[in-house]
């Protein structure tokens, strides 16, 4: 089959490699229908994450047609069409009973290298590195799902794959990231990053009962999204447009009851603290860049939420952790409790309440893929979210 | 609350501090040092199981392939004693086995009686903390130079660190009736640095197959 593989930091190329095929009883093998590239792909891309391999097949955002099932696997049948969550869940373990989906112990093959790094190991993710199981990813033709009598969802509507393709990850995880922000009818929450999790969190928010939600990005066709959606934006990289001063007036000067960093590890800052952190990550000194997060502790106001569906890798320098005690602020974070999720929001979306597909601005082929990773990294042609076609010939560009 | 061992497995140096027990009448007991060629490893998981069950997979020594690492085969000599096979890289050692203290449901302890291996143990089940599940520490002892435990780190595992990875997959097999694996999936070519790297990270040494890979 043909699958995009990770070379080496910014490089990305198709191979082709061997089929899988099922391994351990709760296997199932899919033929991806349709995948897409995810935001934190490009912290693989870019070389954030460490414990990638040469040869590895990314991509976590995919669904597709059941080809063939191991000899546990009830719940499914050839032929069944199904979105699968990107993290793997066993369905047994004490994490799993408690709904901590992503915390789950059994399905990390590797996880002492995460305890090595975190002290404690969380899920397998499909093609995030090996320290999260090394499994292959599903930007291929074909992939095997682990523990696939838990995780993948069966779609039974004939809602076209766009619209449930992001059950995979980005809609779920913006939608965690509105409930973990707490969100009490009327409260005003601030955003920041309008990528795909962003615009799920910010249409999750408005569900949740949102009075007001303040979008915060530097891309216009972002920011449109989001105005679209109905928030207020904020483009932080416009001259004069100080992003704290926005939030105190826009909220009375109170600062947002919520905030929501939905941009992570590799914030980017045009101020001083930005210099600081790309010096001080260019000589290890810091792992991540964490300027978004400094941001949204200073500007939640007093007793307010944080939620970070933004994903963090290692060390964070200068967090203004005395203002976070001070203003009493709760965080909440980490990845997604996809299973609880996943069936819910397709419910929403059958009964038209939100339509993910309008994120989606480039439809490619596999072919394309690898030219389409520096696209998304470098923020060109207005894209706003990448879907493949693993099947499809290579379109005119 | 756990017994501390008295058995003293291989040597009578051996400390009576060498239990699996993490507690004694009430405080919590650090794990043993390592010291005089001796090495020492305890670590323990909650398994969502009854102690019963979990100690009937432990004592069935003849189904250990299925779920410790580079253990083979395991033929039984004896009422409380096992002969025991390890295939580590192109190296196989074997060893014979007794079992020194059987606590149906509770705990077992076993050494070497000669053989390759110069080894002791225990495991303890304990309903864990609010009944939920139970607790499975093992304490376990091997007599080895600083060298022989570094070479086995560079050709595969750590013997501590095998230890632990038997734990987990003990908890993984006896949960979902599946250990998790990533040998025999697809890849891109892997380069130079990616094998030094599948070293480093122990993904060569094999997954123990599981139950229902029996017949492989």
């Amino acid at each position: 089959m043909k699958a995009l593989c990770w070379v080496g930091k910014s490089k990305v190329e198709i191979q082709t490699v061997d089929d899988p095929r099922i391994l351990n009883p709760h296997d199932a093998i899919i033929k991806v229908t349709r995948t897409a590239i995810c935001g934190s792909d490009l912290h693989l891309f870019n070389g954030f994450i460490p414990t990638m391999e040469e040869g590895d097949i990314l991509g976590h955002e995919f669904m597709g047609i059941v080809e063939e099932i191991g000899k546990d696997v009830t719940n499914l049948k050839r032929g069944d069409r199904a979105v699968v969550p990107f993290t793997i869940a066993c369905g047994k373990c004490g994490f799993c009973k408690k709904k901590i989906w992503s915390a789950r112990d059994n399905t990390n093959p590797n996880a002492h290298l995460m305890e090595a790094a975190y002290g404690y190991s969380g899920s397998g993710l499909f093609g995030f590195s090996h320290m999260m199981g090394g499994y292959a990813g599903g930007q291929a033709q074909y992939v095997r799902v682990p523990f696939a009598n838990i995780g993948p969802l069966k779609i039974e509507n004939n809602l076209p794959d766009e619209k449930v393709l992001f059950l995979s990850d980005v809609l779920p995880t913006g939608f965690m990231a509105a409930e973990n922000a707490r969100i009490q009818e009327g409260d005003t929450v601030a955003v920041w990053g309008c990528g795909p999790v962003g615009q799920f969190a910010i249409a999750s928010a408005f569900m949740l009962g949102a009075g007001r939600v303040i979008a915060i990005d530097r891309l216009p066709e972002r920011l449109e999204l989001a105005r679209s959606l109905g928030a207020i934006t904020v483009d932080y990289s416009e001259e004069d447009v100080s992003v704290l001063t926005a939030l105190r007036d826009l909220t009375g000067g109170t600062g947002p009851d919520a905030c929501i960093d939905a941009v992570g590890l590799e914030a980017h800052s045009s101020d001083l603290q930005g210099i600081y952190d790309v010096v001080k990550t260019a000589l290890m000194l810091e792992t991540d860049r964490p300027s978004v997060l400094r941001q949204a502790i200073q500007a939640v106001r007093k007793g307010g939420t944080l939620s970070i569906p933004g994903v963090y890798g290692g060390l964070l320098d200068k967090v203004p952790f005395g203002a976070a005690f001070g203003k009493g602020i709760t965080m909440k974070m980490g990845q997604t409790n996809m299973h609880t999720y996943m069936k819910p929001l397709l419910e929403r979306i059958e009964e038209g309440q939100i339509d993910p597909a309008y994120i989606i601005s480039h439809r490619i082929s596999l072919e394309e893929a690898p030219e389409m990773y520096k696209v998304w990294r470098d923020k060109k042609e207005n894209v706003t979210k990448i879907v493949i076609d693993p099947w499809a010939e290579t379109m005119a560009a | 609350m756990s017994e501390p061992l008295n058995e003293k497995p291989n040597a009578k140096e051996l400390p009576t501090l060498g239990s699996a027990g993490v507690m004694l009448d009430g405080r919590y007991l650090p794990p043993p040092e390592d010291k005089a060629g001796k090495i020492w490893i305890r670590t323990s998981t909650r398994v969502e199981a009854e102690a019963e069950d979990l100690y009937a997979i432990w004592r069935d020594v003849e189904a250990a392939p299925l779920w410790q690492e580079q253990i083979t085969r395991v033929t039984k000599t004896g009422e409380a004693t096992s002969r025991w096979v390890m295939q580590s890289g192109d190296k196989t050692i074997e060893w014979d086995s007794e079992v020194l203290a059987d606590e149906p449901g509770h705990r077992i302890a076993w050494r070497s009686i000669g053989g390759e291996s110069d080894n002791a143990g225990e495991v303890i089940f304990e309903v864990a903390p609010g009944g939920r599940g139970t607790m499975v520490t093992v304490l376990q002892e091997f007599r080895m130079g600083k060298l022989a435990s570094a070479w086995e780190t560079f050709v595969g595992r750590n013997p501590k660190q095998a230890v632990i990875e038997n734990l987990r997959h003990f908890k993984a097999f006896a949960e979902t009736g599946e250990i998790p694996r990533t040998q025999g999936q697809p890849h891109g070519s892997r380069g130079v640095i990616a094998g030094i790297k599948e070293s480093v990270y122990s993904e060569k040494v094999p997954t123990p197959p599981a139950l229902s890979r029996k017949a492989s």
